[in-house]
C-alpha cells in the first residue's frame, strides 16, 4: 500500500508539569519540593493524510489539536509514536523538510515587528534560497490575491490584525509549501477578514493542490473549506470523516420553521409541541426541533389543517452539534476518570 | 535544486541591514543609547586616571603601567562591544523565545537554528564602543611606541596574532552567553543574563596577574580553566602591549591553551543548545 502524503501512528505527547499549589505557603514549600502531574495533552493519534487534502481539526480548547500540529512541523517532540509527513520525520527538523511545508499560528508572529513586511519577505527569500523570478511571481500574486500590496511599506506594528494575518499567510507561501499548516488562522478577525481568508484559502488551495490541516473554532472556517473534518477531543479522535456525517452522526434532529398565515393560538402551540421541542416562537413564527423520522408524518398533519405561508425544514447548525459532540465527549472522558479512581 | 541552499552571509547581512533600518526609525533612542554607551566609556577612563594618580602600574612589576593598562582597557571595550553589538540582544532575545514559545518559528526555518538564533538582530548603537576602544589603542599604542625610554617596537606577528585573539574572545563570550541562555528551556526563564554578564566581565577585565596572590589563585584557576573568561582580554591586550620576546613560557601556553579553549567553549556550547532545542516545548498559543 502506498504511503499517504501525511501518516501518524499512535502519536503522544505527555507535558510534565509543575504543580503549583495555591498561596504563599505553598508557594515557599514549592521552592524546595515540587509536584509533578503528568498531562497527556496528545494520547495516540492515529491519522492519514492524502495529498490534496483540506483536513479541519476540531476540537474544545486543550483538546491536542495544536499540539498536533506543532508535533507535525517538528516544533516539539512526541513522546512516542511516529509520524511522517512526505516521507519524513517531522521532528529531525531536517531542511529538505523544512523547505516543503509552513505553519500559521493565528496567535504569534513571526514578521519583524517593527518593519514593513516587505523586509520580512525578503528575508525568506533569501533563508528559502527562492530564485529571484520565482519569489516575485508568487509575491505579486499572493499580495495580489489579498489585497496587500498598498501595505507592503507600513511597519507590521501598524497593521490591523486581519491585515497583519494577511501578511503572515503571504510569509508562509512565499517558498511554496506543499503542506500548509494552519492553526486557528481566523482568531479574533471580523467577518469580513475571515471571510476574505476563506476565499482565499479556497482559491489558493484548489489552485494549487497543496495538502492543508487546519484548526479553527469557527464553524464558517470549516464548512466553507474543508470536506473532512477531526474532531480531537481529550486527546484523542472522536471522529473522522465528512462534515455532513457529524450531523447524520450525532444527531437525529430536524429543525421545523413554519410561518402561520394565523396567530398562534395556545392550543396549536400545545398540539405542536406534540411533535417535537419548541426551539423559538415569535409570532407568527414558530420552530421545533423535530425527530427525523416524524417530520413528514409531522408536515402532513399540519399542513392539513392550518394555513401555512412559509415552511422551511433545516439541519440544526453546526455549533450546535459541535457543541453536542463536545459535551459528549467530555462526560465519557469523566466517567471514565470515575472509574479509574474507583479502580 | 539550484539556489537552495541558503547563502549564511547574505542572511546575516540582510539581520544586519534590517536592525539598522529599524534603530533608525527610533531615531532619539539610538542617539541616546549612543550618548550613554560612550558617556560610560569616558567614566571608566577617568576612573582609571584618578587610580593612577597614586600608582604607577597595577601591581608591582607586573609591568602593567598605564598605556600598557590603557591597552588592555581599549582591548576589553572592543570585545565587550562585539559581544554586546551581535550577541547580547540575540541571546536575551532567545531567552524570551523560549519562554513566550516564539521559538517555533526559528524551528521552522530551513538554515542552521543556531545561526538563525545568534545573529537577527545587531545594536549598532553598542558600536560606539568599539570605536572608542580603537581610539584608546591607538593613542596609547602611539604612547607606548614614542615614549624615550625603552619604546615598544611593534612586532608583525602581534599585527596578526592580536586580532586572531580577538575573535578568540569574542567566540568564549559568545559561547557562555548562549549557554546561559540556553538553559531557559529548563528553566523556563533566566533572567540572570545580564547580572552574569556583569559578574564576568568584572573578572575579566583586569590583568591576571592581580589574581595570583593568597586565596586569588582559586579565582584565577576557576576563571581560567573552568570558565576561561580571564584568557578573553588578558591574551590579546598582553601579546599588544607588551613586548613578545618579555613572554615566559606560562604565557605562552596560556595562548595556546587560549585556542584550545575557544573550540571547546564553541563546542560544548553547540551540545547545549542542540539538547535545548530537543527539550523545547513550546508555550501554548
Amino acid at each position: 500500500m502506498p504511503m499517504a502524503l501525511i501518516e501518524l501512528h499512535n502519536l503522544q505527547k505527555t507535558y510534565r508539569v509543575y504543580h503549583k499549589k495555591e498561596g504563599l505557603r505553598a508557594s515557599i514549600k514549592g521552592l524546595f519540593k515540587r509536584t509533578y502531574k503528568e498531562v497527556q495533552a496528545v494520547k495516540g493519534i492515529d491519522l492519514q493524510v492524502e495529498q490534496g487534502e483540506f483536513v479541519a481539526f476540531l476540537g474544545p480548547n486543550g483538546a491536542g489539536k495544536t499540539t498536533t500540529l506543532k508535533l507535525l512541523s517538528g516544533v516539539i517532540h512526541p513522546t512516542s509514536g511516529t509520524a511522517t509527513v512526505m516521507g519524513h520525520t517531522p521532528w529531525h527538523r531536517e531542511n529538505d523538510y523544512r523547505r516543503r511545508f509552513a505553519l500559521v499560528m493565528g496567535q504569534k508572529n513571526q514578521l519583524w515587528w517593527d518593519l514593513p513586511a516587505q523586509e520580512s519577505f525578503r528575508l525568506h527569500q533569501q533563508i528559502y534560497g527562492i530564485e529571484p523570478e520565482a519569489f516575485q511571481q508568487t509575491h505579486d500574486e499572493l499580495t495580489d490575491l489579498l489585497g496587500l500590496r498598498d501595505l507592503l511599506s507600513q511597519p507590521v506594528r501598524e497593521l490591523s490584525l486581519g491585515e497583519r494575518m494577511k501578511m503572515e499567510l503571504t510569509a508562509a507561501l512565499l517558498h511554496n509549501p506543499e503542506v500548509l499548516f494552519l492553526d486557528e488562522p481566523t482568531i479574533g478577525l471580523d467577518v469580513v477578514a475571515q471571510h476574505n481568508i476563506q476565499q482565499f484559502l479556497k482559491y489558493y488551495q484548489e489552485k494549487r493542490k497543496i495538502t492543508i490541516l487546519l484548526t479553527s473554532h469557527y464553524m464558517k472556517d470549516v464548512a466553507a473549506l474543508c470536506k473532512r473534518v477531526v474532531i480531537i477531543a481529550n486527546g484523542q479522535i472522536q471522529y473522522d470523516g465528512s462534515l455532513s456525517g457529524i450531523i447524520d452522526e450525532t444527531t437525529n434532529r430536524k429543525l421545523v420553521t413554519l410561518q402561520f398565515a394565523d396567530p398562534i393560538s395556545d392550543s396549536l402551540l400545545s398540539s405542536l409541541q406534540r411533535f417535537g421541542t419548541l426551539v423559538h416562537l415569535e409570532e407568527p413564527r414558530v420552530t421545533l426541533g423535530v425527530t427525523r423520522d416524524d417530520v413528514p408524518a409531522m408536515l402532513t398533519s399540519i399542513l392539513d389543517a392550518h394555513d401555512i405561508d412559509d415552511l422551511i425544514v433545516e439541519e440544526p447548525p453546526l455549533e450546535e452539534v459541535i457543541a453536542e459532540v463536545f459535551a459528549r465527549v467530555a462526560e465519557t472522558s469523566s466517567t471514565q476518570r470515575d472509574e479509574d479512581g474507583v479502580a | 535544486m539550484a539556489g537552495y541552499r541558503p547563502s549564511y552571509l547574505t542572511v546575516f547581512l540582510t539581520f544586519a541591514r534590517n536592525s539598522l533600518v529599524r534603530d533608525m526609525s527610533f531615531r532619539t533612542n539610538f542617539i541616546l543609547q549612543c550618548i550613554s554607551t560612550i558617556s560610560w566609556t569616558v567614566m571608566n577612563i577617568g576612573f582609571y586616571l584618578i587610580v593612577f594618580q597614586y600608582t604607577d602600574s597595577i601591581g608591582k612589576e607586573t609591568g602593567w603601567g598605564r598605556n600598557e593598562f590603557f591597552v588592555f582597557l581599549a582591548t576589553t571595550w572592543i570585545i565587550n562591544s562585539l559581544v554586546q553589538t551581535f550577541f547580547m540582544p540575540n541571546a536575551q532575545q532567545f531567552s524570551e523565545l523560549i519562554r513566550s514559545g516564539n521559538l517555533d518559528f526559528a524551528l521552522l526555518k530551513p538554515i542552521d537554528t543556531q545561526f538563525v538564533i545568534s545573529f537577527p538582530r545587531v545594536d549598532w548603537a553598542a558600536l560606539s564602543n568599539l570605536f572608542m576602544g580603537i581610539t584608546l589603542l591607538c593613542y596609547s599604542m602611539y604612547q607606548l611606541t614614542t615614549r624615550e625610554s625603552d619604546p615598544l617596537v611593534l612586532d608583525w606577528r602581534v599585527l596578526l596574532m592580536y586580532p586572531f585573539y580577538i575573535v578568540c574572545g569574542t567566540i568564549i563570550m559568545y559561547s557562555v552567553m548562549i549557554t546561559l541562555a540556553s538553559t531557559s528551556v529548563w528553566l523556563g526563564r533566566n533572567q540572570t543574563l545580564y547580572n552574569f554578564w556583569f559578574y564576568i566581565t568584572n573578572f575579566s577585565r583586569y590583568p591576571m596577574e592581580i589574581y595570583k596572590v593568597g586565596w586569588g589563585m582559586a579565582l584565577w584557576v576557576f576563571f581560567t580553566f573552568i570558565i576561561p573568561v580571564l584568557l578573553v582580554v588578558n591574551i590579546p591586550a598582553r601579546i599588544m602591549a607588551r613586548p613578545l620576546s618579555t613572554m615566559n613560557s606560562q604565557m605562552w601556553q596560556l595562548a595556546g591553551f587560549a585556542i584550545l579553549a575557544t573550540l571547546a567553549c564553541l563546542v560544548l556550547s553547540r551540545r547545549v543548545f542542540v539538547r535545548a532545542l530537543k527539550s523545547y516545548r513550546s508555550a501554548s498559543s
